[in-house]
């Protein structure tokens, strides 16, 4: 009982103890806050890696793509096991591509991706349509044009008499000839939906005051023309196009990349007839992708198609999420053990302090486990408070996190968390009730691992030495 | 009475070392107290007295020579063993004191019974020790002073208060190192009177280091040390005259009978 009244009372009464309480919660504090807000980054882009990616790809290896759509579509349905878990499936063609339009009279080019869709499948497969800026095509996706968006076309058309030029025909002598374009005659152009940051750019010099600073390079009803390459003969092919709406995941590789367009169209435009690169698949429950992944391989065996599920294909991403989360906690916990060291150098002083007492202690019947108790328990004690209130602090600082990181912008005029980079409008914070307790144990064990050394001391100490000390 | 034999010594030797520099301090000292007795060691200062004192307390260990306490050797004890022995049947007073600066003086004089019992072991026990404490206290006159801290007594109250820790064991022996050498002489006679009523009414074994020579010879008998050495010694009585102590003016001491 006595070790417990002395390691309070020491508690109490030591400023010194303090500063180890501090250094402890500080780590603590530090270590919540930045697992927080890894934990948010991290679980955030899972999220919306998922929401853009289906569960599971079915996927070609090449650009050439594979035939009998329908076939395969049929032969999925047709296992139970793939009919009960399986809730959307939808076709899916992608190729490379590059992007050409005119802003403020300057031509621009972008490499994009070009993904051909049917709408409404790729809806029931998701990832797509919650996406959609225009809030008409969130509920029933389409590429029509909006009124508005009609009106601008046909005012710039008229402006400019005739169709946006096109670029100059690349002729080779060395080359075959390009196939033939597409028909000449005048047709109002196919409509796409362009990925938000192909259409738009932040604009780092506006006025504070102002919220929106996005800054539209293409409006709805703006004429791009698409390059990219037919099918088998990857010879380059090209067509205008007309932007009717913005895809904005804000996950900025894909809102830089992504070109939608009708399946159909990009088919006929790569002259690939029915062939497409990808077969998407919503699943009724992840948690049994192994298995569907598994059935899925072993039904097409035969053909040239590689089968993975969203995590698998993003697989390199997830694993550098968790190494950095890793290494940086590692890291983190280094802090800590510089708070370990400033125990073991404050405890000193304490024990050096308390020799008397340690003499009087023993004098009175203590053994020296006991004495070794009451400060390896007052360093527990410490571990504990410090830690509870570096807990307190690290879960209010990550509650308010936004509030702060405003704050601290608006005193020091730097943008702290450029909301460009990720699209985020606030950063993201993830709280893991296990990740917490294992920051609290892991301090409060270093706490009374760095007490050990000055605790042992202070329990070798000979009676007669310590009452005598002065 | 002076009882049968409690505690002897034989042939005590000890030297402090540091580095290369011995210091002899005790060069075969030959002692025994008898149950009952109030015992004074006198010298001057560095002829070992404390040194004995700590030997005997087993707070230190003799270089050679032996100690035993109702005829068990205790200088060669575990140290558990000798833990337990100090808390349970010696009491300690000390010059300076020495008490926790943390605690109250109830906390303080409660400080041997919480290190004697368990966590358990004191809730069940805590209510009597209390009581006791408080007793303890009331009888040495700081029945007012339970709820204040060591900085907050004079020089007296101090070593009252270390007084009823000494006691609050219920202890066999009680060794008290000078326990008036840092008062003056109205308190520290006070205290002494405190001792000797002890001594007298509750038949506490007492040794004590003093180098107030007439303090020591109002005691049972008086040891002198010089050069690490008995260099006086009367044999211990056969049968002492009891003094009579008047706790209600605390003196003056008369002895009866003869």
């Amino acid at each position: 009982m006595f070790k417990v009244l002395l390691c309070w009372k020491y508690l109490r009464t030591r400023f010194l103890a303090l500063a180890c309480i501090v250094s402890v919660m500080l780590g603590v504090a530090t270590l919540i806050v930045v697992n927080s807000v890894m934990g948010g980054f991290s679980t955030k882009l899972k999220e919306r890696l998922h929401g853009l990616l289906s569960d599971i790809v079915l996927e070609a290896y090449d650009y050439d793509g594979f035939t009998d759509v329908e076939g395969k579509l049929a032969r999925i349905n047709a296992d139970p096991f793939l009919k009960q878990e399986i809730v959307a499936m939808t076709p899916t063609l992608e190729i490379f591509a590059m992007l050409q339009f005119n802003f403020r009279d300057a031509p621009f080019t972008r490499p994009v991706r070009l993904i051909g869709i049917e709408p409404e499948g790729r809806k029931a497969v998701g990832g797509f349509a919650e996406h959609l800026v225009n809030p008409l095509n969130r509920k029933r996706p389409s590429f029509e044009m909006t009124e508005e968006a009609k009106e601008r076309f046909l005012i710039k058309r008229a402006a400019r008499g005739v169709d946006f030029p096109g670029p100059k025909a690349f002729v080779n002598p060395n080359e075959p000839p390009p196939p033939d374009p597409p028909p000449s005659r005048p047709h109002d152009p196919q409509g796409i939906i362009l990925g938000y940051a192909i259409g738009h750019f932040r604009d780092r010099n506006a006025p504070a005051e102002v919220v929106n600073k996005d800054v539209r390079t293409l409006e709805p009803g703006d004429e791009v023309i698409i390059t990219t390459v037919s099918g088998a003969r990857l010879a380059p092919v090209y067509d205008r196009f007309i932007v009717t709406d913005y895809f904005k995941s804000e996950m900025s590789e894909y809102d830089s990349n992504y070109v939608f367009l009708p399946l159909e169209h990009l088919q006929k435009l790569r002259t690939m007839e029915d062939r497409v690169t990808s077969i998407q698949i919503r699943l009724r429950d992840f948690d049994q992708a192994p298995k569907v992944v598994e059935k899925l391989k072993a039904m097409f065996a035969d053909a040239p198609l590689e089968v993975q599920t969203w995590e698998q294909k993003q697989g390199a991403i997830l694993a550098a999420i968790r190494v950095e989360k890793g290494i940086l906690n590692v890291l983190l916990f280094l802090i800590i053990a510089v708070a370990g060291f400033g125990i073991l150098a404050i405890f000193s002083m304490i024990v050096v302090e308390k020799t008397r007492d340690i003499g009087i202690l023993k004098a009175l019947g203590a053994s020296n486990r006991a004495i070794l108790a009451i400060f390896l328990g007052y360093g527990l004690l410490l571990g504990l408070v410090g830690a509870g209130f570096g807990t307190l602090m690290g879960l209010e600082l990550t509650w308010h996190l936004n509030d702060i990181e405003k704050f601290i912008s608006k005193i020091t005029g730097q943008d702290i968390f450029p909301r460009d980079v990720y699209y985020f409008d606030k950063i993201p914070t993830d709280i893991q009730p296990m990740g917490v307790l294992l920051v609290n144990l892991g301090s409060i064990g270093i706490a009374v691992l760095f007490s050990l050394l000055p605790a042992l001391r202070a329990a070798m100490l000979h009676p007669v030495r310590a009452l005598r000390f002065e | 009475m002076v009882g049968q034999e409690l505690m002897r010594a034989g042939n005590l030797h000890k030297t402090y070392r540091k580095n290369a520099v011995c210091t002899p301090v005790l060069l075969g000292v030959d002692f025994e107290v008898n149950q009952g007795e109030f015992l004074s060691i006198v010298g001057p200062s560095g002829c070992g007295k404390s040194t004995l004192i700590h030997l005997l307390g087993t707070l230190d260990k003799p270089d050679q020579g032996e100690v035993y306490f109702r005829n068990q050797r205790i200088d060669n004890l575990p140290s558990s063993q000798r833990d337990h022995l100090r808390n349970r049947e010696f009491g300690f007073i000390f010059q300076f004191y020495h008490l926790l600066p943390e605690l109250t003086t109830l906390e303080n004089v409660l400080m041997p019974l919480m290190i004697r019992h368990s966590t358990l072991g004191w809730l069940t026990a805590r209510w009597r020790a209390i009581k006791k404490a408080k007793d303890l206290l009331g009888k040495v006159g700081l029945g007012h002073r339970m709820n204040h801290l060591p900085k907050e007594l004079s020089g007296g109250e101090l070593q009252r208060t270390a007084i009823a820790r000494a006691l609050i064991g219920d202890p066999a022996l009680l060794f008290a190192d000078e326990p008036t050498g840092n008062l003056d002489e109205s308190t520290g006679n006070g205290i002494f009177d405190t001792l000797r009523g002890l001594n007298q009414i509750d038949g506490v074994t007492i040794i004590m280091v003093t180098h107030n020579l007439d303090i020591a010879s109002t005691t049972h008998r008086t040891i002198r040390l010089a050069a690490g050495q008995v260099e006086s010694a009367e044999p211990a009585p056969a049968r002492v005259h009891p003094w009579v102590f008047d706790p209600r003016n605390e003196g003056p001491l008369r002895q009866t009978g003869g």
